[in-house]
């Protein structure tokens, strides 16, 4: 219910429509050059991907280089393995390994004399029954969004994620929800993209387009921290505590590890 | 704890011991014009001593027999002296006629309108009503709140936000009472606005420390707004309208002399506006509010007097169908007053307050209803014992039911919303005070007193046990009627002043304070939907211990005044957030977001003002810090609060160019709040995120502004008056910043940029206003 920066410039835009921006400059500094570990393990073969990097200064460029020569490792029930590291830096996979609802899964990553190590729950897969287009009024605009509509089990505590591509692009948005006001029934989860501006088209759908979603099952605690992430570390300071996100890694790095089911599915637009 | 109680029981007796022959004069003050009550008006009696009139207009004295001369005067109105000789009882009842009758050419002269160097009471800001109407405010719409936050020590908390920021204190931390009704949510349309129309205030009363004993519940300040009564002489109406709202207000006698009544209305119109608008994202939204405020007093005899007055207000606000948001305030107070004798006079208050907001969500997927509210039903009793000339004494009781109802969702058959609500809590509030205002020499007067209080917190309900990180251990249940927990605290209070000479003062104040509801809320802006919590017990009453001392001058023969003051706060059980909290989707359980640490808040204010002449107007200097300490937040260092604020300066300047024309300007200046910014950042699937290495360890751009106003008195018939009020807001159209937001650059994506938004450049604005 992120309401109260929207209606506050909504409020003062419609009352006097005098908001301006301008871009500022602020001596941002301390970025602790520390690890990231975005690490991933799904139910479908080619998924298990883990991806090192570091943290940069905010006025620093947006390319982010991978750290190799890590020993990355990920188990379950005293199997062990390892990922190779591929051709692109800090970015380490098992092609071969997946895993399957129900079960909880380790991640060790070595590098240095530092550990870094984290568990996750993958939780048993909820299907998507179908993916479409709807049409809805937003602000005055009738807009195309995409809708994934599902059954939400009752009798479990489920989270859930959305990934969107649109024309192959992926749609810089988090998208996460869980079943606490919703437990058991058939659900519509929009995928809305608010935020653009006007002049911004690149996330517009049209007739034609193709649009693909990812819906992922994922355990509490990476819901907790993509919730935290969208909700406090995306940028837009109306949180009263911008912070890290609540991440599932122990040792001194920032990120998380998610043992995760995979639903894709791909429309065109019609 | 007992050695203070026995230093009271002496100091109430000490009175006693004079045998010369004594009586008591009583009476109320009026303002001969409206008949309205006049509250601190001053009775002076030549050759030392005097009192002043309580919040009903009623004063006692006693004195010598004999000869004596006494001075009857309030702030405005023409002093009335009286010489007689004092053999008996007296009740004298004294109607004060305007001091001119060309209003705004007003030269204020005589002692009358000084301020007092010698009662005790610091920290206590009172505005006038010529104040009030000539500081130049947003959009016209005179605004007693905004006037108040240009003093020291009281900080607005920014554009568009609602709150003020008091000695170091959080935004939820002051007592708004509008006739005695605590105010949960004092403000409209985003805080543009504050919840009280000015045209129906009678006297405004602003406590940032020394708060004497009958007022308690909120640690940093209280603001006491007292409703005009209604004009008993004649009827009258006035008005205005402005660019975006439009009030009226009528008063008038019920029985002439007696009794007397008062509506006043005000309706914002901005969202027809709107309507014009032709983009569609404009034109289909709602946005307006509207409030009422309504009293009526009775004599009952000439003891016995009733006052009902209350207030109602609604903002609305929605985008199309798709989102809705309505929130608003209701209060009622009915109020007894009975003159015992004349020195002795009470009063019994019955009070229902309640403010509450409902939230709609339809979209496409989502149909819910969001309706959350607090409920206080309210009895207070107080005595008002004028026992000698030296001391006044008050005691009363004072008992509060809060119902909370945190949020109720309502969803229609389709929904897949599920209809849920969460568990009202139930919570009893009650204290018992006594305060006793001693005057112990022509140069030493103290205002002593103790406030008892205890907040049970009461079933049914589910209440928890949590471990360190906020995980539930335990959940424990009580049923309807069982006290889950009671809270019992000693709050002293102790103010001094010493008149050093005829022109100066020092004074010294020490109060204890305790709150047991906490307004919860996870974003920088405030927000009509903000949660207030009851203490839990979990959540424990927060504490403040204020340490104030004050220098008092007067100059130039009292047209100037200087006023030093400087204090020390210690706070216990203060509330933060935890890193990625989330308040407004847990279930009962809000504690686990929650973590709990102490404070402290230190400063020191000055404040230079002429009062009187064409020129007035004051400066304004606070230099102030405020901190927190918690556990769980900045390695458990010593952070700065967000309304910490270095230096805080107002300049306000008034003049009364001719009958017709007066200039008024004001500038602000404050440091940017404490805010979090990131140090750093990083990708997350393919996204930039931002690290963050602390809690408010950043700071909000600084913040200036120049106002401008003017206004033009129109000719005047023998009934009607009228003027034009012009004003304009941020003269020379500062961007301050609302938020900063931080993005990858639209231009090159390679490149983070931060981002302002500022809600104002210049805003003109025109009003009319009438009476007659």
């Amino acid at each position: 219910m992120r309401n109260s920066y929207i209606y506050t410039i909504l409020g003062s835009a419609l009352l006097l429509g005098t908001a301006c921006e301008k871009e500022i400059d602020l001596n941002l500094n301390g970025n602790d050059n520390k690890l990231v570990i975005e690490a991933v393990l799904t139910d479908t073969k080619g998924d298990c991907v883990v991806k090192l990097s570091r943290t940069k200064d905010f006025a620093a460029d947006n390319s982010f280089a991978g750290v190799s020569g890590a020993k990355v490792q990920i188990y379950h029930n005293g199997d062990t393995t390892l990922l190779t590291e591929t051709t692109t830096t800090g970015v380490y996979a098992a092609p071969e390994l997946s895993g399957s609802g129900g079960n909880t899964y380790g991640l060790l990553v070595t590098l240095g004399n530092e550990q870094y190590t984290a568990t996750s729950y993958m939780p048993s897969k909820v299907p998507m029954d179908s993916l479409s287009i709807v049409e809805e009024d937003l602000f005055g605009d009738i807009t195309k969004v995409t809708n994934v509509s599902f059954k939400d089990p009752a009798g479990e505590t489920n989270y859930y994620r959305f990934q969107q591509y649109i024309r192959g692009t992926k749609v810089k948005r988090y998208y996460v929800r869980n079943d606490d006001l919703t437990n058991g029934n058939d659900i519509n989860a929009r995928l809305y993209i608010l935020g653009e501006d006007d002049d911004d088209h690149e996330y517009d759908i049209n007739s034609g387009d193709e649009i693909t979603v990812e819906m992922l099952n994922i355990d509490a605690a990476v819901y907790k921290y993509f919730f935290s992430l969208s909700s406090s570390a995306t940028g837009e300071s109306e949180s009263a505590t911008p912070a890290n996100p609540v991440s599932n890694i122990s040792g001194n790095a920032i990120g998380y590890f998610s043992a995760q089911t995979v639903e894709r599915k791909t429309i065109i637009v019609p | 704890m007992k050695s203070k109680l026995l230093l009271i029981a002496v100091m109430l007796t000490a009175g006693k011991a004079m045998a010369q022959q004594k009586h008591t004069i009583s009476g109320t003050i009026k303002s001969k014009a409206k008949g309205e009550t006049l509250i601190g008006a001053t009775v002076r009696v030549s050759g030392g001593g005097g009192t002043t009139t309580n919040e009903y207009g009623f004063y006692s004295i006693t004195l010598t027999d004999g000869k004596h001369k006494l001075e009857f005067s309030s702030m405005g109105l023409q002093a009335y002296q009286s010489e007689f000789v004092l053999r008996k009882d007296t009740v004298i009842n004294i109607s004060l006629e305007d001091e001119s009758v060309s209003l705004g050419a007003v030269t204020i002269t005589g002692t009358s309108t000084k301020r007092s160097l010698s009662t005790p009471q610091m920290g206590l800001e009172k505005l006038t009503t010529k104040e009030m109407k000539n500081v130049p405010v947003l959009l016209g719409e005179r605004d007693a709140i905004k006037v108040i936050q240009l003093l020291p020590g009281i900080k607005s908390a920014g554009d568009g936000n609602a709150g003020m920021y008091v000695r170091g204190g959080a935004a939820d931390q002051n007592l708004i009472l509008l006739d005695e009704a605590p105010v949960y949510n004092a403000s409209h349309l985003l805080g543009f606005f504050s919840t009280f129309n000015s045209d129906a205030i009678k006297d405004i009363a602003v406590y940032k420390g020394g708060m004497p004993a009958q007022y308690g519940g909120r640690l940093s300040s209280v603001l006491d707004i007292k409703m005009n009564d209604g004009n008993n002489q004649d009827f009258g109406v006035s008005g205005g309208i402005g660019l975006i709202s439009a009030k009226l207000n009528v008063e008038g006698p019920i029985q002439k002399d007696k009794s007397s009544f008062l509506v006043t209305g005000r309706r914002t119109y901005a969202d027809m506006f709107l309507k014009l608008s032709s983009d569609s994202s404009l034109n289909n939204n709602t946005l307006y509010f509207y409030d009422i405020n309504a009293k009526m007093n009775y004599e009952l005899g000439e003891k016995d007097k009733l006052y009902l007055s209350g207030y109602f207000g609604k903002d609305k606000l929605g985008v199309g169908d798709l989102f809705g948001l309505q929130w608003g305030n209701t209060t009622a107070t009915l109020r007894w007053n009975h003159i015992f004798n004349n020195k002795l006079f009470s009063n019994t208050s019955l009070i229902y307050s309640n403010y509450d907001y409902t939230i709609s969500i339809n979209s496409g997927s989502v149909n819910a209803d969001i309706y959350s509210k607090i409920r206080d039903y309210n009895l207070k009793e107080e005595l008002q014992w004028y026992p000698s000339s030296s001391h006044n004494i008050r005691f009363g009781i004072n008992s509060i039911y809060h119902t909370i109802t945190p949020g109720q969702v309502t969803t229609s058959e389709t929904s897949q919303i599920n209809a849920r609500t969460l568990e009202d809590r139930y919570s009893w509030e009650n204290a018992l005070y006594i305060t006793d205002n001693w005057k112990m020499s022509d140069k030493l007067s103290a205002t002593y007193g103790l406030r008892l209080s205890s907040f049970s917190i009461l079933g049914k309900g589910d209440f928890f046990n949590l471990d360190k990180d906020g995980k539930i251990l335990d959940t424990l249940h009580y049923k309807s009627g069982d006290f889950v927990k009671t809270y019992v605290n000693l709050e002293p209070r102790l103010a001094l002043s010493y008149k050093l000479n005829s022109t100066s003062s020092l004074k010294a104040s020490y109060v204890r304070n305790t709150q047991n509801l906490h307004l919860i809320s996870n974003s920088t802006t405030s927000s009509p939907t903000d949660k207030w919590v009851a203490s839990t017990n979990i959540i424990k009453p927060e504490i403040s211990d204020q340490y104030s001392i004050g220098y008092y001058k007067d100059l130039f023969g009292g047209d100037y005044e200087l006023t030093v003051e400087t204090y020390y706060k210690s706070l216990q059980n203060q509330i933060d957030y935890r890193d990625g909290a989330d308040v407004n989707t847990v279930s009962n359980a809000i504690e686990s977001e929650l973590l709990f640490g102490k404070g402290r808040a230190y400063g020191i204010e000055w404040l230079f003002k002429k009062r009187v002449g064409k020129f007035s107007g004051w400066l304004s200097y606070t230099l102030s810090k405020t901190e927190r300490q918690i556990d769980g937040i900045n390695n458990n260092k010593w952070y700065n609060a967000r309304q910490d604020r270095t230096h805080d300066i107002a300049i306000v300047a008034m003049y009364q160019v001719s009958k017709k024309w007066t200039l008024s300007a004001n500038w602000i200046y404050y440091t940017g709040d404490a805010v979090t910014y990131p140090s750093g950042k990083y990708q997350i699937d393919g996204q930039t995120v931002y690290y963050f290495t602390g809690r408010n360890t950043y700071r909000m751009p600084n913040y200036h502004r120049l106002d401008l106003g003017a206004t033009l008195q129109l000719k005047k018939r023998k009934r009607w008056s009228s003027e034009l009020a012009f004003s304009l807001y941020n003269a020379y159209g500062r961007e301050n910043a609302y938020t900063i937001t931080f993005e990858d650059s639209k231009e090159d994506p390679n490149k983070t940029v931060a981002k302002q938004t500022a809600l104002f450049k210049f805003i003109p604005s025109i009003s009319y206003n009438f009476k007659f």
